[in-house]
């Protein structure tokens, strides 16, 4: 009976995500965090390491459409799942979120900057005209030490407004 | 002028490293790997004080898979580094001081197996008594870090008949001010990638604010010729005076030549808080005398700033601290002792504000306390007494002449936040009685550069590449202050190129000029000094080649956007790369000016001393919330005058910033220690501030007027929007509950209120 | 040693059941070694602070069935019945739920930020004790549903706590969900005057556990007199509690200023906080008592909004 549940007895297990819209599969630890698997294992650096135990939002990605902290999730926790970095977002070129961020100059070290795109980008998926409240929540779990949110808010509202225009 | 996005217009530019940021795809040194590499960690101490007696790390050396197991004994030079005094241990020998102290480093193939190596390290220790507490250490009982004693460093400024002046005040306060032991909590943790050259040459890819000092303490611990190391320092994810001094470099350079391998090294959260840098927590008893009429007769202020347990800039720290206790005022009679002390507690040094933010938290809760007992207006209080533009600086020293001091004042005296004051709505609401708002402020004068008697050296380079760009190399770091964009607008604004022509080179030893540290508000003023002095050679040799290129008159010609322009109509003559080109087919000379200087100095005798200054006030209104004693502040008004606007997002951001953290100083942040041990591991329990506690608004009011004549140009603001919040804090406090705030963060017990249903 | 365990070589086992029958004889089986993994993020911040040891055997819950779902028991008994691995995302935006049990959603919304709410479950809040949902829960007569040896079998979620106070540690088995009683249940009808609060304070204003936090559930009567009243508190390491002696004051009482400056002074000596190096017990004692009184007064009708909420009132 047992034996149908194990899993992995500290061997690398077949992990398969599909990541930034490519199927992959990958031999690692299933406890092995996703921050990790995708900054060592795939190279994919834009997804940051900072407090490593989801205070700062630096490692924000989103998993199945919904912000995750990869430094939380574990690579079992992912299987079959669709994972989405910063580099994701921008492959068909740069998003309204992330140009309204260059335009306002929502960031400085920039180190929080991928994080906060994730959840900016999350948020407006789910809800394209947030209250201040609501921007706040959505935006409470990702720490930026350099701008004092000032950038990133007006980044965030700016990308309300032309959302908002585009859709007419 | 307000600034803004809007009243910026033109000015307002997309930051070139900008599209890297936001879209994920640069790299910073933490983010490089190589095939082969190594994961380097570091062993230290678990005992804040104790003795080694014994290091064995032969265990962790047998590991397959370990490369390299390095101790105090393995270190070929100088196993010392430090800013202004070598003496912090890359490797304690035989005894550890805090609980961040290195006492050996591993190198191995998986960063699973540098754990597990690490553990196989023994290490006997013998504990010793721990200093946790800098007015116990320097008592004659304490026990003692060092055989020297326990006092690192003292400083003193006094004039005028100090006692006379108490005897004729017709107020005194005392009080003594207690500040927090603030994180820097940059986002990217110390860390980088360590190169050996097959050439035996060692490239270090580490984040600094200074890539030759970097390169200079690395050869005297390595051993090795300068010429041999290569520091590549940016970009670099947030600093703010932390990664100024050495962290992981040591033992990243050691591993990598230990073992002829790439080394890696990326501190965990909790390796930074326990190894790194702190704000210097200080105690500043004041006693402060106003006559009748609100002048400042007397002024006496004592500072114990806690050291942790080596020195690197704590003496300077100390120094700007007693030249801001002083601050902006004139006084009768002033007497200032200052002492750092050498403590087990965490290592204190260099952060943003560096001092002034301790001293002006105390000396700005001075003056309002003798307004409240005056009866007088805070803002009034201050004008009173408050220096004229040809005033001295606060030790006496000849400084720069501004109007900055009035300006400032002026500014907030006319804001409509400070204009909200005599609102009666500003009371409490009958929904909601227990919030309670009042709004306060406070004055800034801040020091910039390094001051006198410390290398302050400047400069750049500019050339015409072969490839037709305009390279502007300086030895500056960009760690997210906008340097870079800073530097692309002087080009374009001072010289007409456009930004297509430009490349910045910064952030390596091998290729730019030494333009001293990026640190104390000083880069961008040196840079526009360095573009200043460059601008009538570097032009003059562009308009002289292509004069000869184009046989025109050189007079007949401008630079401009892409090229070289007719004078008269801005016609496009000939690109940039076609100068190049003509350049090298003629094998002239390339076209290359370079610049070298110093930060003007004040011509005194007194270390430290600092001649250029920047002023701010700060108005801000809090709201309490006296169930809980929870403070939030709603609003904020800057008023800052340091000259020209170089880059309005920069200066924006800055001031922005800046207050963010002064925020967190004031309200949540304090990196907590038990006998010295770090009781705030991480960030659930060190708290800076998020999004929330941002959410009032923030006005800059950016004063860029200089005096005629004024051969100095941008002033910094780097620390400046971070000094002068919490002090602004505390009095709005006080005129929403009227209770003194003496301590930060702020105690929310002390502000708590049993309610009452009536 | 404090240094984060890390992944070290030795990656534990991770096993998927996908009953609770079966999940909790693996845990049987195992033992000591093996720890539940939900979500993980609380697991996850104990890992690295050391707190608790890095498992050889993570017994993966997401896949057991009778874990999930978010609904009413059935239509006769209104009542409603939350899997243990209901997201506190779910819990925080669940139309219905938020209907029927706004308190659930309150405390949802305080707790840590969206995305570790998008990985941490109801189940593992409440039973870390120290969060905030085991505060809400209290308030709501909750009920706790266990899978052990004798098969599954329901508790009080206060009998748990006050054994867990009382050092009888330990779960007596493995979650299965959470019961809300139907007369905890917001009236359909408008003109019933039942009233809910959640009111949490932290060292931070966001992103923050609970220095204290304090749920009220109350329901008044024609004359505004307290007819039913649960009040629950917590924060810090405290175990959260019903402030039984205070409910007890207030019960068929008309909320006036002399019943509440009574009912301030009765939660300062009922509420019992754990000693903490970064907080004063005093200071947590008075705002239990202030958050309590003032919840109160305001669902009496006296304010206009929470005493927790920070909203301008002026300028």
């Amino acid at each position: 009976m047992i034996e149908k549940t194990y899993l992995s007895a500290g061997r690398s297990a077949p992990l398969r995500i599909r990541v930034n819209g490519r199927e992959t599969e990958l031999d690692v630890p299933p406890s092995k965090r996703l921050l990790h698997v995708l900054r060592d294992d795939l190279g994919l650096t834009g997804t940051k390491r900072s407090c490593e135990i989801g205070r700062c939002g630096a490692c924000m990605v989103l998993v199945d459409g919904e912000p995750v902290n990869s430094c939380l999730a574990m690579a079992y926790q992912c299987q079959s799942k669709s994972v989405t970095t910063i580099e994701g977002l921008s492959e068909d070129g740069m998003t309204l979120v992330q140009q309204c961020f260059l335009d306002e100059g929502g960031y400085q070290c920039g180190y929080c900057t991928p994080g906060m795109i994730v959840s900016v980008t999350a948020l407006l998926a789910n809800d394209p005209s947030p209250a201040d409240t609501d921007i706040q929540e959505a935006l409470s779990g990702n720490l930026c030490r350099c701008t004092g949110y000032g950038g990133i808010l007006r980044a965030v509202k700016k990308a309300i407004e032309l959302k908002r225009e585009q859709t007419g | 002028m307000l600034l803004n996005r809007e009243t910026s217009g033109g000015r307002w530019r997309i930051r070139p490293d900008g599209t890297g940021k936001v879209t994920g795809k640069l790299a910073y040194l933490t983010d490089l790997s190589l095939p082969n590499m190594l994961i380097g960690r570091v062993l230290r101490s678990p005992h804040p004080h104790a003795y080694i007696r014994r290091i064995d790390v032969s265990k962790a050396l047998a590991m397959p898979g370990v490369h390299a197991a390095l101790t105090a004994k393995d270190v070929p030079g100088l196993n010392r580094f430090g800013i202004a005094r070598p003496d912090y241990p890359v490797f304690c020998e035989d005894r550890v001081r805090f609980i961040g102290d290195a006492v050996a480093a591993v190198g191995a193939e998986t960063a699973e197996l540098a754990e597990l190596a690490l553990a196989a390290i023994e290490v006997e220790y013998e504990p010793l008594p721990v200093v946790d507490d800098p007015e116990r250490a320097i008592l004659d009982d304490a026990p003692l870090l060092y055989p020297e004693g326990n006092v690192f460093h003292r400083n003193e400024f006094k004039f005028g008949d100090i006692e006379a002046g108490f005897a004729a005040a017709a107020h005194i306060v005392e009080e003594t001010y207690s500040t927090p032991r603030q994180m820097h909590t940059y986002m990217e943790t110390e860390g980088g990638l360590f190169v050996p050259g097959e050439d035996g040459r060692l490239t270090a890819y580490s984040p600094t604010q200074h890539g030759f000092m970097d390169r200079m303490q690395l050869s005297r611990i390595l051993a090795k010729p300068e010429a041999e190391i290569r520091v590549v320092s940016s970009p670099i994810g947030g600093s703010f005076g932390g990664k100024d001094e050495l962290n992981v470099q040591p033992y990243g350079a050691l591993l990598a030549l230990a073992t002829g391998r790439p080394v890696k090294l990326h501190n965990s959260r909790w390796e930074s808080v326990r190894a790194g840098l702190k704000r210097h927590p200080m105690k500043i008893r004041m006693k402060t005398g106003v006559d009748a009429d609100g002048r400042l007769v007397a002024h006496r202020a004592y500072v114990v700033a806690d050291k942790g347990p080596y020195s690197t800039l704590g003496a300077e720290v100390l120094n700007f601290a007693t030249e801001h206790v002083v601050g902006p005022y004139r006084y009768g009679a002033v007497d200032v002792d200052t002492v750092s002390a050498y403590t087990n507690n965490g290592m204190s040094g260099e952060f943003r504000g560096f001092g002034g933010n301790q001293a002006i938290f105390a000396l700005e809760g001075q003056l309002d306390r003798l307004a409240a007992l005056l009866g007088m207006d805070p803002w009034e209080l201050r004008r009173r007494n408050l220096r004229q533009a040809e005033d001295p600086g606060p030790l006496g020293q000849p400084i720069s002449v501004t109007g900055g001091a009035g300006q400032v004042w002026e500014s907030l005296a006319g804001s409509a936040l400070w204009g909200r004051r005599s609102d009666p709505a500003l009371r409490s609401s009958s929904t909601a009685p227990w919030l309670l708002c009042g709004i306060g402020s406070a004055y800034v004068m801040h020091g910039a550069g390094l001051g006198v008697g410390i290398p302050d050296p400047a400069g750049g380079r500019l050339e015409l590449r072969a490839d037709g760009k305009i390279e502007a190399a300086f030895g500056y770091e960009e760690f997210g202050q906008g340097l870079i964009a800073s530097l692309t607008q002087m080009l374009v604004e001072m010289f007409g190129f456009a930004e297509r022509d430009i490349v910045v080179t910064i952030g390596d030893t091998d290729v730019v000029p030494d333009s001293g540290s990026t640190t104390a508000s000083r880069a961008t003023s040196m840079m526009w000094q360095s573009l200043r002095r460059m601008r009538g050679p570097f032009g003059g040799k562009l308009l002289e080649a292509a004069s000869v290129a184009l046989g025109k008159p050189a007079d007949a010609l401008a630079l401009g956007e892409g090229g070289i322009r007719a004078a008269e109509n801005g016609r496009l003559l000939m690109n940039y790369a076609s100068l190049a080109a003509s350049l090298a087919a003629s094998s002239a000379q390339p076209i290359r000016t370079q610049t070298r200087f110093s930060y003007p100095t004040s011509p005194v005798d007194r270390v430290g001393a600092h001649y250029m200054y920047s002023y701010a006030a700060v108005a801000v209104e809090v709201e309490v919330n006296t169930l809980t004693g929870r403070v939030r502040v709603t609003d904020q008004y800057h008023a800052v005058a340091a000259g020209p606007v170089i880059n309005p997002q920069g200066y924006l951001g800055q001031i922005e910033g800046g207050s963010s953290m002064a925020l967190g100083f004031a309200l949540t942040e304090d990196a907590v220690m038990d006998g010295g041990h770090y009781v705030t591991k991480n960030l659930d329990t060190y708290l800076v501030p998020t999004i929330v506690e941002q959410s009032g608004g923030v006005t800059v009011d950016a004063i860029e007027e200089l005096p005629e004549g004024d051969e100095h140009g941008p002033r910094g603001i780097g620390e400046l929007g971070s000094v002068g919040l919490a002090p602004a804090i505390a009095e709005a406090v006080y005129q929403a509950t009227g209770k003194r705030v003496s301590k930060l963060p702020i105690d929310p017990a002390l502000l708590q209120e049993r309610f009452r249903f009536d | 040693m404090a240094y984060p365990h890390g992944e070290l070589l030795r990656s534990p086992s991770v096993w998927q059941p996908v009953s609770a029958e079966e999940a909790w004889r693996l845990k049987r089986e195992i033992g000591t070694g093996a720890s539940f993994v939900a979500g993980g993020t609380l697991l996850r911040t104990q890992w690295e602070a050391g707190l608790a040891p890095y498992p050889a055997h993570m017994i993966d819950l997401t896949g057991v069935a009778e874990l999930s779902g978010c609904g009413p028991v059935d239509e006769e008994d209104g009542g409603w019945r939350i899997g243990a691995i209901t997201t506190l995302a779910q819990c925080r935006s669940h139309a219905g739920l938020f209907a029927a049990y706004p308190l659930i959603m309150e405390a949802a919304r305080t707790i840590a930020a969206p995305a570790v709410r998008n990985l941490a479950t109801i189940g593992g809040n409440a039973l870390s004790r120290t969060g905030d949902m085991a505060t809400a829960l209290l308030a709501l007569d909750s009920e706790l549903l266990w899978q052990n040896d004798a098969g599954t079998v329901l508790e009080p979620l206060s009998d748990w706590l006050d054994r867990e106070r009382a050092g009888l540690s330990g779960a007596p088995g493995l979650l299965i969900a959470i019961l809300l009683p139907a007369a905890c249940r917001m009236p359909i009808t408008p003109n019933a005057r039942r009233r809910c609060a959640f009111h949490k304070v932290g060292r931070r204003e966001a992103f923050i556990p609970p220095v204290v936090n304090v749920a009220l559930n109350v329901e008044l009567d024609g004359d505004g007199a307290v007819a039913d009243i649960r009040i629950s508190a917590g924060g810090g390491t405290m175990i959260p509690a019903r402030l039984a002696a205070a409910e007890a004051l207030v019960r068929g009482r008309l909320p006036d200023a002399a019943l509440l400056e009574e009912l301030h002074a009765v939660v300062m000596g009922e509420y019992a906080p754990m000693p903490d190096p970064l907080v004063g017990e005093d200071y947590r004692r008075m705002t239990a008592a202030n958050l309590a009184a003032a919840a109160l007064w305001q669902a009496s009708g006296a304010g206009g909004r929470g005493p927790g909420e920070g909203e301008k009132p002026c300028c």
